[in-house]
């Protein structure tokens, strides 16, 4: 029997051994992603949008001459143990160029400090959001084109400030999301400058109810209750709850609780009170060009980072064509690619870059999700706007600073 | 696939299987010499990984410590916090019985994943520890990892060799005595309580210097980590499949489940296109199907657990006292 164990262990391994036969005129990407895992139902998306810039380059005349641009799909599955391993295969045994991922925080901070930075490869998340990769010791090659939840929280704080809401109590869904935003928003509103958080308090997701959570939160008499949670999700039952009993007046959220649900469950009449933050760019003819690109493969653009995704993607192409296809001169060539100064590319753009960049002039990319003028830290600044729901959806009331 | 890229993903495996054979090590333990059935590894494992990652890092405001002390005092002190943790947890649930004791671990290791997700003064919260210093971790990518390898091999030795140790002396008989017969051992005079207590503790603290490995390792830790899937049931069918109660084959678990784990992506990756999202799934099937087999065509694992006495040579013609379950 345990011949047949062993024979059985060697076969797959010589199956494995056999099936890698690298194309070396191939430019290869990694794109890491939670497949399996927590994030499961939203990876797909955010892995087609990727692997659309890459198509889209492809069709376009590939990278330097003629080489293809080839995305490498791991799975990362949302976790240390796993998105280190998916890292060390791409950059080890797939030879890429450059990583676009992994999705979720702890992933990129783990194969950051494992794989990436002391092989020197430049990673760029689309996804994570965790205020902790801003302060990683990279040399610069950990990329994100998703704000920190730093900059949404602070953003909001001011706003609300100057909107002259009072005293506001704080619920947020205990992950790296919520906490990071609720923390940001905390640190600016309360602390910088000088409003009142009456309560400030985690829930876990998937319970039934948060009646007592909202009790216990109503309490210090605030009038207003600030959401940093999932409108498609435990966020919902909570605003639902808080309205069917009228522990709050007003309503404010983050970008995750910008969500159709939330309209189509509670009706907007019932909404009137309520506003929520959320990145600007929805109008920006980049990403009407992403949009029509994506749909055009059968994608679903709403979907969530869809179009960061993409960013992700078509920015690790541009710099490794403005770096010749090297992956030693990718981290400088990502802040020279979308520094604001140069001719603007948009979605879709690549000939038009190629040889603006086969030129020497200088490009300015400009993405789906926002411009991405990134940082010294490689962070990229938020645009957002407040939001309030109107006959038709969201309307915008006023930008964000 | 280069040269040194093959070595470089060598010894990255080579790290993790050792990692994972010290988990699979303090599951023997607990499970092979003691029969605990301890659902809770991941518990273990976060305390550990947390506890070296206060320890060692550089001082902090947001939450409790860092002390900034030398990697070495992180490992022990690992040991030493899973095995606190584990004291008032198995004076309470081992007086549960297999599956019952499943139920109370698994809730217990719940338990540590949602305090270390939500006690930000102590661990802050789901942003988790970033930073912990890697020993050896400044040189270059390959020597680094070999270095590391070399670090986390030494301990693993040193973790078997003591382990067998125990396993072979008069301590380890009482052990498997009691797990096979508890009434007989207590008829013996042997304090069954305490003894169960003991082996408990032993895995705990084996498991803790695993999760402190790994925090390293990463040169971070976040409660992604605590995962129950990667962190807890992967450890059982490593030891399931290599023979529990054998703790080379304990260790030769760990490094057949993990490259079937690995290196089945490499080979997935081979599809076409159109089906990459979906063959991701396909190395979970393979564990599934691997630990179906072992358990239907040999259920007391690759290596099974060694017998003596009267019971050797006696493994191809099962008779009452063989089976030991």
């Amino acid at each position: 029997m345990k011949t047949k164990i062993l024979a059985l262990a060697a076969g797959l391994m010589a199956a494995t051994a056999l099936a890698s036969v690298p194309a070396q005129a191939d430019v290869k990407i990694g794109l890491l992603g939670g497949v399996s895992g927590p994030i499961a139902a939203m990876a797909p998306a955010m892995v087609d949008a990727a692997q659309l810039a890459v198509q889209q380059v492809n069709e376009q005349g590939g990278i330097g001459d003629g080489e293809k641009l080839v995305g490498v799909l791991g799975d990362s599955a949302c976790n240390p143990q796993n998105g280190t391993d998916a890292a060390t295969k791409a950059v080890n045994i797939e030879g890429v160029s450059g990583i676009v991922g992994p999705h979720c925080s702890g992933a990129v901070l783990a194969a950051a400090g494992s794989v990436t930075i002391p092989a020197g490869i430049v990673m760029i998340t689309p996804s994570g959001t965790s205020p902790e990769i801003t302060g990683l010791d990279d040399n610069g090659t950990v990329f994100r084109t998703v704000p920190s939840d730093d900059y949404q929280g602070r953003a909001l704080a001011r706003t609300l400030k100057e909107q002259g809401y009072g005293k506001v109590a704080v619920a947020y869904l205990n992950n790296d999301y919520g906490t990071g935003l609720a923390n940001a928003f905390k640190a600016e509103y309360a602390d910088a400058l000088g409003g009142e958080i009456t309560q400030f308090a985690a829930h876990e997701e998937g319970k039934a109810s948060y009646r007592s959570n909202l009790a216990e939160l109503a309490k210090g008499g605030a009038d207003t209750l600030v959401i940093f949670d999932y409108g498609d999700g435990t966020g919902l039952t909570i605003l639902r709850q808080a309205l069917e009993n009228g522990f709050f007046e007003k309503f404010v959220g983050g970008d995750g609780m910008k969500s159709d649900a939330v309209i189509n469950e509670l009706g907007a009449e019932n909404l009137a009170s309520f506003v929520a933050s959320s990145p600007v760019g929805e109008k920006s003819e980049s990403l009407d060009m992403f949009n029509e690109a994506f749909k055009g493969v059968g994608g679903d653009p709403d979907a969530i980072f869809a179009t960061t995704s993409y960013d992700a993607a078509f920015l690790m192409a541009l710099a490794l064509e403005k770096a010749g296809g090297k992956k030693e001169g990718v981290a400088a060539a990502m802040l020279e690619v979308s520094n604001g100064t140069g001719e603007a590319i948009r979605p879709g753009e690549w000939k038009k870059a190629k040889e603006l960049i086969a030129a020497g002039t200088a490009i300015d990319y400009k993405g789906a999700a926002g411009d991405h003028n990134f940082d010294a830290n490689g962070d990229v600044p938020g645009t957002y706007a407040l939001w309030e729901v109107g006959s038709d959806g969201y309307e915008v009331i006023m930008e964000m600073k | 696939m280069e040269f040194l890229g093959l070595v470089n993903y060598a010894l990255f495996t080579a790290i993790f299987i050792a990692i994972y054979a010290l988990l699979a090590l303090g599951l023997n333990i607990q499970w092979g010499f003691a029969g605990l059935f301890n659902a809770g590894i991941a518990g273990f494992f976060a305390v550990g990984a947390y506890t070296s990652a206060v320890l060692s890092t550089p001082a902090d405001d947001g939450r409790l410590g860092g002390f900034d002390l030398h990697f070495v005092f992180g490992w022990i002190g690992a040991m030493l916090a899973a095995a606190l943790v584990a004291w008032p947890i198995g004076k309470i649930c081992l007086r549960f019985r297999s599956d019952y004791l499943a139920i109370a671990s698994i809730g217990v290791a719940e338990i540590i994943r949602l305090v270390i997700k939500s006690e930000e003064v102590l661990t802050n919260g789901a942003r988790g520890i970033n930073g912990i210093p890697r020993p050896a971790g400044d040189i270059g990518y390959t020597e680094s990892q070999i270095a590391y390898l070399v670090i986390v091999l030494a301990v693993l030795i040193v973790a078997y060799v003591l382990v067998e140790r125990q396993f072979n002396a008069p301590w380890g008989r009482m052990m498997r005595a009691i797990r096979d017969n508890e009434d007989a051992a207590k008829a013996m005079g042997k304090d069954v309580e305490f003894r169960r207590l003991e082996a408990f503790i032993f895995g705990a603290a084996l498991m803790g210097l695993g999760g402190a490995l790994f925090a390293h390792f990463n040169r971070s830790i976040t409660p992604e980590a605590i995962d129950p899937m990667v962190a807890t049931f992967l450890v059982w069918i490593m030891l399931i499949l290599g023979g529990s109660g054998n703790n080379r084959g304990a260790i030769l678990g760990a490094a057949v489940v993990w490259i079937i784990w690995s290196v089945s992506e490499i080979a997935t990756d081979r599809l076409p296109h159109e089906y990459a999202i979906q063959a991701k799934y396909i190395r979970l099937f393979l564990i599934g199907l691997m630990l179906q087999l072992v358990l239907r065509f040999r259920p007391e694992g690759l290596l099974p657990e060694p017998l003596r006495g009267d019971l050797r040579g006696s493994r191809r013609t099962p008779k009452s006292g063989a089976d030991h379950s």
